[in-house]
């Protein structure tokens, strides 16, 4: 680089190459070596180094391609301009591993200063262009969220001798889950280790441990010992210069946000308020640098513990830690090494807003609080004129405001005929009061610098108001001397020096006023002429200002604003109505709008005054309809030569030049262009037309680049590098993407920087980087009384639309480490963009066919969707949850991690409700079922249904069933109602089981309960809703028991059948092996026996010969009986034959006859 | 809530419901809150009760002597196969203007069916929607594709809506007018009344451009709607893409209006009406900047909504409608505009860095 730049002024001599000599004979052998390596291959075998299978080299380009695509990244833009605000190194860790001792030793390094305690962010220049804010994670999980919030990196400290602990782990997914920034582990308390190979062990296997929990590679950093109660010099040099080395990675959602790490916070509440009442919500200040995006005014804030607040102010304040300055130079000198910690009470002084504040430790200062009677004694004995004059500060009792009520003394010179006079009078002297109590000394510069002496101790306010004007005036010229006296010690208590531009002047100057005009009206009549003369005066400055007639307060007020008005006469006054501060309210404006149309007639065209006139009437009218539609209410005539050629140029037909001109000018700047007129146009007329000529064709970005000066040479030469990228990559995607956003930002810069510094922060709002003071009203007073600098107070601006409450749809899995499974509806804490709040979430899944199921516990490995009720974020915002606040009763805190899918979505979430019934009186294949619904109303809901048995037969509900009186249901007076009368598929039985399957809406519970940390003290666990669980265990009830839902074991008795009698008949025709065979006879073995008496067995025995007698008898008649009937039989055979031969004959005859008559019929 | 209707008003559940914006950041308002303007917010005009359509949408309405209406917005949903009726009191361009920025913003795209008054004194025409504001949407980056509007008869146009991204624009070369083309239409009336306008106009703009066309389209029958009426409406299109519009139409009184006066009011001829159209185009042309006085506030919305990037854009001089819309924006969305008159084109230029509203109500998965 040297030779190349410097090369034109200097000849430097040029580099001789040996050309013998041992170096000679190396290099000519490597080179030799080299180019044989590469000659060889190609001559001795090219195929070697060729590609072998076409498939192979396809996989390989294949391969590099992907890497090359996994690469990159969607570009994103970089909307910051200007010095980056500090990068913040979160140091974490568990307790006692040596945090707070790492960034002392750092601060040490960077800074050479000795940090005795570390409280607060602590901000350090640490290279030419860089600044390094750290920043102690303090060690409860609240403080632990919010430092991974803002972490540009993360030191996790890990003590060495003991391993990893889970507040490491726990960090790293907080960290994963907000945006995951850059990571380096350190490991200290190594000088435990006595035995080398044990250290290089447990090194070895921490790392690797490391490695996996965030990358293979990721940087572990090892901290060796101490020496005199500090990490070695050597290593914390290191140390810190990978952290030089780190680039923060931009994250999407702190992009998008606005953010501050608070690192001074001041409660700005008047004291009188506080005093009477001690819990009044107080007003507060932070402080910090802006990070993320720009911060417009009237932008919403979270303080992260405290809630939602509104700004009431927000005000750039100077750096308090600049970088230094450019010029070219080596490191930094020792001046440069700044350093900002006002939490930790470094650095003593402290510029506000309006203030500035020294800060001198307490023991510094101490002064005798010594009682009345004492104060004149000394003075009389000429005393330490300082001592007296503290202890009468002491003393002190009015406020700031009370003593800038009293004292008279007007701020701006606004009368320029009785200046001197006042001047003279008051302008440089010290209005003082006294009273029995003590002094107290106003010193009031007639110009812009009031110095006010505030002291802050205990004596500080009182509201009396008996002090007199008169005695006022009699004192003026009492103390006059005793001014050098105010500044002798002035930085013995903290202390307030006022400037004229403070906001509140306004208003006590108009009250002043006031006091002064009666006074005055009363005293003197030559003040009387002053105020005359006041007047005319006013009325010669602004001629238009005709509204000043209600009082001489708003008189003076307007006056200013007409002040103002011509200061910046525009149209944005026009449109906004006054500056910021009166944008609410009607009489402003349109008193602005009568006064300023003089002014406006000044510096704007000619047509636009007429306008802004016309319109003021109908803006105020709210009545008219409003449309879109701008109606002149006299059309021109266009035939007319004048105005035809008025707007000639504005056509194709028309003049090129004069068109492109017109478009020129009013880009120049604005500033200027009101002032040019008719004939300076002309002039630059033809200037400008040679070079617009030929760059119309190239369009917008081109003129604009013209048209500031500033930035043209940096934008060509943006150019030129773009067109040669272009034509080096022809047209890849990618790098097109990148070359839009850069163009982008030029433009944004260059449009920018055309504006005036009011203007920009009104419509970009203060930029990243800028040291800002926030005012917050209304703030409950704890976050102030249990305000701990350990813990990190992070303001995030909150997003169009986020500050709503409704439902959020999560994805969310639990965390692998968490023991249990969630229950739904159970409360979590999700941390979600800045907020942390406490909520119930449901749980769902999403069915096949695009249900949403509830899901009453969280499934063990898989994601699931957690529906709940909060403060929106935008989707893909991350969510993380935690169940349990406190430090040490669960092993790891981090419940589940998730990110936002969808707001206010109209999914609903149902969970499965079965209806069950039983049959009481079925027909053929209709049943009327009850005990599934409760009334008859309930039927007609469900008319059309499909139900089932338990066996599996299908129906469907059909109507409210008909219970006619003579029912079996009414005679048992058994309740009718909604009894269904349904039917089936198939007859289904009385044991049957009828059920109905159907859905019911869950409803997500609206409880969102904001985790308030910062408003209790840091040591206290906070508290919300408690779990059912715990609620159970501090209450000591069981779980309730209901005996029906406890599985028994099943009881199934063996089904009896009876055996299948085959009826004899059928049996006979069955063939053998269809018969039933072996048919176990009727047991036997449960007979009784019977034993007889010797009489009963007599009868027994004669009955049973009885009885065989009569079954001889009985057979022998059968016998008989069948000889009878076979005897018969055959007779009768005999007989019938007979008769039958005979019929024969008979037959036989009859029908010879018959043919015979037949016969001689026919013939 | 201070104001009734929101411009950011939103749907949820069945169908649309949205108020049309009523830009006043009156003071009086809040400082009195007795007065009785503030009901005229709700009584004020006959068409309110058309514009909020499904009072379902409103979560929590709540009338103290018709004084006050809370409504609270939720997402926009969007959808297919909607359909309103925009009724008579207001042409379908003042529906169509909020729609088209709510489009922009809904869960899913949006078509609708409007019927109404497609054409009339008061809103822009349908015709300048189509040959114009959708055009300029493609200043901000929106792609036409999605964008579409059809007159299905002269009284009911769909609308296709998307989902975008919004690019902040610089866009202050107004360029010159290089050509001018229009529409004429006729309903129920001679289509000769077309060529009559046509001729008026083409006599004014023979001075300055000669590339002058000027369409007709005629309809009759059902396709013309209920009432007679004619009218034009003419686009300027500069070589710089911008499109400058007017329109004019005359329309027959209804009976009942007709009956109030108890006279009938003159008509403006065929030939007045062209004289008439051509010269407020010519006036928009003088008037200057990248659109004309109808598209401002439309305009000023899309800038404050866009990226977080700077939009510059050149208007001619601010309409009482476009103040309100910035004022509106100032207190809606709280982005100021720095607005910066130049006296030379005696137009307007105005810078603003967009709020980098996203379509947050879409569903990621």
């Amino acid at each position: 680089m040297a030779p190349a730049d410097g090369g034109g002024e200097q000849p430097h001599k040029a580099h001789r190459q040996h050309k013998s000599g041992a170096k000679a004979r190396k290099k000519k052998g490597k080179g030799k070596g080299a180019a044989g390596d590469d000659a060889g291959g190609e001559q001795k075998n090219p195929k070697a180094f060729a590609f072998q299978s076409a498939a192979k080299a396809k996989r390989l380009q294949a391969r590099s391609a992907e890497i090359e695509q996994r690469r990159l990244h969607v570009p994103i833009m970089d909307r910051s301009l200007g010095e980056p605000p500090p990068f913040v190194v979160v140091v974490q860790g568990p307790p006692q591993v040596g945090k707070s001792l790492l960034i002392k030793c750092l601060v040490k390094h960077y800074t050479k200063q000795n940090l005795p305690e570390v409280r607060g962010p602590i901000t350090v220049v640490s290279g030419k262009s860089r600044r390094v804010q750290f920043l102690e994670c303090p060690n409860d999980i609240n403080g632990m969220i919010d430092a991974a919030k803002i972490a540009d990196l993360a030191l996790l400290l890990i003590d060495g001798s003991y391993g990893f602990e889970m507040d490491t782990f726990e960090f790293l997914n907080i960290m994963q889950v907000h945006g995951f920034p850059k990571v380096m582990g350190v490991l200290t308390h190594l000088d435990k280790f006595k035995d080398v190979k044990k250290l290089r062990k447990t090194k070895q296997r921490l790392k690797h441990r490391f490695w996996t929990e965030i990358k293979d590679g990721a940087k572990l950093f090892y901290l060796s010992g101490l020496i005199h109660g500090k990490y070695t010099k050597r290593e914390v040099h290191n140390l810190a210069r990978f952290i030089s080395v780190i680039k923060p990675i931009p994250l999407s959602w702190r992009m998008a946000h606005p953010y501050l790490l608070v690192d001074r916070f001041e409660d700005v509440t008047p004291p009188e308020s506080v005093r009477l009442n001690r819990k009044c919500d107080r007003n507060i200040t932070l402080y910090g640098y802006l990070r993320g995006c720009n911060m417009k005014r009237g932008t919403k804030v979270h303080i992260t513990g405290a809630g939602d607040f509104s700004l009431s102010g927000l005000t750039g304040l100077a750096d308090p830690c600049p970088l230094p300055s450019a010029a070219k130079k080596r490191g930094l000198r020792d001046k440069e090494k700044l350093f900002y910690a006002p939490m930790s009470g470094l650095g003593d002084l402290l510029y506000d807003k309006d203030a500035v504040y020294i800060d001198i430790n307490d023991h510094l200062v101490q002064f005798s609080k010594g009682d009345e009677n004492d104060a004149p004694k000394k003075q009389g004995k000429g005393n330490d004129v300082g001592v007296a004059l503290v202890k009468t500060l002491q003393n002190t009792r009015y406020s700031l405001d009370e003593k800038l009520e009293k004292s008279f003394i007007k701020f701006f010179g606004e009368r320029p005929s009785a200046q001197s006079k006042d001047s003279d009078a008051e302008g440089n002297t010290i209005s003082s009061r006294k009273d029995g109590q003590g002094d107290e000394q106003v010193d009031i510069v007639n110009n812009s610098n009031a110095v006010t002496m505030e002291s802050n101790g205990h004596s500080e306010c009182s509201s009396d108001s008996e002090a007199d004007d008169d005695d006022d005036i009699q004192l003026r010229d009492h103390n006059v001397d005793l001014r050098e006296e105010v500044e002798l010690y002035n930085g013995r208590l903290r202390r307030k020096a006022v400037s004229a531009n403070f906001q509140d002047d306004v208003d006590d100057e108009g009250t002043e006023e006031d006091d002064n005009d009666n006074e005055e009206s009363g005293d003197d009549q030559l003040s009387e002429d002053d105020n005359d003369s006041e007047e005319s005066g006013d009325d010669q400055l602004s001629e238009a200002s005709d509204s000043d007639l209600d009082g001489e307060n708003e008189k003076t007020l307007k006056w200013k604003e007409n002040l103002l008005s011509r200061q910046r006469p525009n149209l944005n006054q026009l449109v906004y109505g006054k500056h910021s501060t009166n944008l609410d309210g009607v009489a402003p404006e349109e008193n602005h709008d009568n006064d300023s149309s003089d002014d406006e007639e000044f510096f704007k065209p000619k047509g636009q005054k007429k306008q802004s006139k016309n319109e003021s009437p109908s803006l105020d009218d709210i009545d008219a309809e409003d449309c879109s539609k701008f109606f002149k209410a006299e059309l021109r005539d266009w035939s007319n030569e004048d105005l035809i050629n008025s707007i000639r140029d504005r056509f194709v037909t028309g003049n090129w030049s004069k068109a492109a001109l017109r478009g020129q000018e009013s880009n120049e700047n604005g500033e200027d262009g009101e002032e040019i007129y008719g004939d300076f146009e002309d002039l630059e007329t033809g200037e400008v037309h040679m070079s617009q000529t030929a760059e119309t064709a190239e369009g917008n970005s081109v003129i604009h680049k013209e048209d500031d000066p500033e930035l043209s040479a940096d934008e060509v030469d943006d150019d030129k590098k773009k067109s040669r990228r272009e034509q080096s990559n022809g047209g890849d995607y990618f790098d097109k993407l990148k070359e839009e956003m850069e163009l982008r930002k030029q433009m944004n810069i260059s449009e920018l920087n055309n504006l005036d510094e009011d203007t920009r922060v009104d419509i970009e709002g203060f930029r990243t980087g800028t040291y800002v003071r926030l005012e917050v009203h209304g703030v409950p007073f704890e976050l102030v009384e249990h305000f701990d600098p350990c813990h990190p107070i992070l303001v995030g601006g909150v997003g169009l639309g986020e500050e709503n409450t409704g439902y959020m749809q999560a994805s969310l899995k639990r965390h692998r480490w968490h023991r249990k499974v969630l229950k739904t509806k159970d409360p979590i804490i999700v941390s979600i963009g800045w907020r942390r709040f406490q909520t119930t979430p449901v749980y769902a899944i999403e069915d096949r066919n695009g249900r949403n199921r509830m899901l009453k516990y969280t499934p063990e490995h898989m994601h699931c969707f957690a529906l709940f009720w909060g403060p929106l974020a935008p989707p893909k915002s991350g969510v993380l949850a935690v169940q349990n606040l406190s430090n040490n009763q669960v092993p790891f805190r981090i419940t589940a991690t998730g990110w936002i899918q969808e707001f206010n979505n109209t999914a609903r979430i149902v969970k499965k409700i079965k209806l069950t019934g039983t049959p009481c009186k079925i027909f053929k294949k209709t049943a009327l079922i009850k005990g599934m619904f409760t009334s008859d109303l309930e039927v007609a809901r469900f008319e059309g249904a499909a139900i089932r048995t338990v066996s599996g037969i299908r129906g469907q509900v059909k109507k409210a069933a008909k219970i006619e009186p003579g029912d079996m249901l009414k005679r048992k007076g058994e309740n009718t109602e909604g009894i269904a009368r349904c039917t089936f598929e198939d007859r289904i039985l009385m044991s049957d089981i009828v059920f109905l399957r159907a859905w019911v809406n869950v409803e997500v519970p609206t409880y969102c309960n904001l985790v308030t940390t910062a408003l209790q003290p840091r040591e206290q666990t906070w508290q919300g809703m408690r779990t059912t669980a715990d609620l159970r265990r501090a209450h000591n009830i069981a779980v309730p028991h209901n005996k029906d839902s406890v599985y028994k074991p099943i009881e199934r008795k063996p089904r009896k059948f009876n055996p299948i009698e085959i009826p004899a008949k059928l049996q006979q025709l069955l063939p053998f092996k269809s018969k039933p065979k072996d048919r176990p006879k009727a047991p036997v073995g449960n007979r009784v026996p019977v034993i007889m008496q010797p009489s009963e067995k007599k009868t027994n025995a004669a009955i049973q010969q009885l009885m065989l007698l009569k079954h001889e008898k009985a057979r022998k008649k059968k016998i008989k009986d069948q000889q009878k009937k076979k005897a018969y039989d055959a007779e009768k055979a005999k007989t019938e034959q007979l008769t039958k031969k005979r019929q024969r004959e008979e037959r036989r005859e009859r029908y010879r006859e018959e043919d015979k008559q037949k016969k001689r019929a026919r013939r | 809530m201070r104001y009734c209707d929101s411009p950011a008003a939103a749907t949820s559940g069945s169908g649309w419901c949205w108020r049309r914006s009523r830009p006043k950041p009156s003071p009086s308002w809040t400082s009195a809150p007795g007065t009785p303007r503030r009901g005229s917010a709700l009584t004020r005009s006959p068409f309110s009760a058309s514009s909020t359509r499904s009072p379902t949408a409103t979560p929590s309405t709540s009338t103290r002597q018709g004084t006050k209406l809370r409504y609270r917005p939720g997402v926009i949903i969007g959808g297919k196969g909607l359909e309103h009726d925009c009724g008579v009191h207001r042409g379908i361009g003042y529906f169509l203007e909020p729609l088209i920025l709510l489009g922009l913003f809904a869960k899913s795209p949006i078509a609708i069916r409007l019927k109404g008054i497609t054409n009339d004194t008061k809103d822009p025409s349908v015709d300048t929607f189509r040959m114009t504001t959708l055009h300029m949407l493609k200043h901000f980056g929106v792609p036409l594709e999605g964008l579409e509007l059809k007159i299905d008869s002269r009284g009911s146009p769909p609308l296709g809506g998307g989902e975008v991204f919004l690019r902040a624009p610089i866009w202050v070369d107004e360029g010159m007018v290089k050509r001018i083309r229009g529409v004429s239409f006729t309903t129920r009336v001679s289509a000769q009344i077309e060529n009559r306008i046509i001729y008026a106009a083409r006599g004014i703009f023979n001075r300055f451009i000669p590339d002058v066309h000027i369409f007709t389209d005629h309809r009759s029958g059902s396709f013309g709607g209920r009432s007679p009426g004619y009218g034009v409406s003419l686009v300027a299109e500069t070589t710089t893409g911008c499109l400058l519009s007017v329109d004019a139409t005359v329309s027959y009184p209804s009976v009942d209006e007709i009956n109030e006066d108890s006279e009938k009011p003159e008509l403006i001829s065929p030939e007045d009406l062209g004289v008439q159209a051509a010269s407020m185009l010519l006036e928009e042309v003088a008037r200057g900047g990248v659109v004309d006085s109808t598209h401002q506030g439309l305009l000023f919305i899309l800038c404050a909504l866009s990226q977080r990037d700077v939009s510059k854009v050149r208007v001619g001089q601010l309409t009482p409608y476009g103040i309100e819309t910035l004022r509106n924006i100032n207190c809606f969305l709280n982005t100021r505009f720095d607005i910066k008159p130049d006296p030379n084109s005696n137009t307007v230029t105005l810078i603003c860095t967009g709020k980098g509203v996203t379509n947050l109500a879409r569903k990621i998965s």
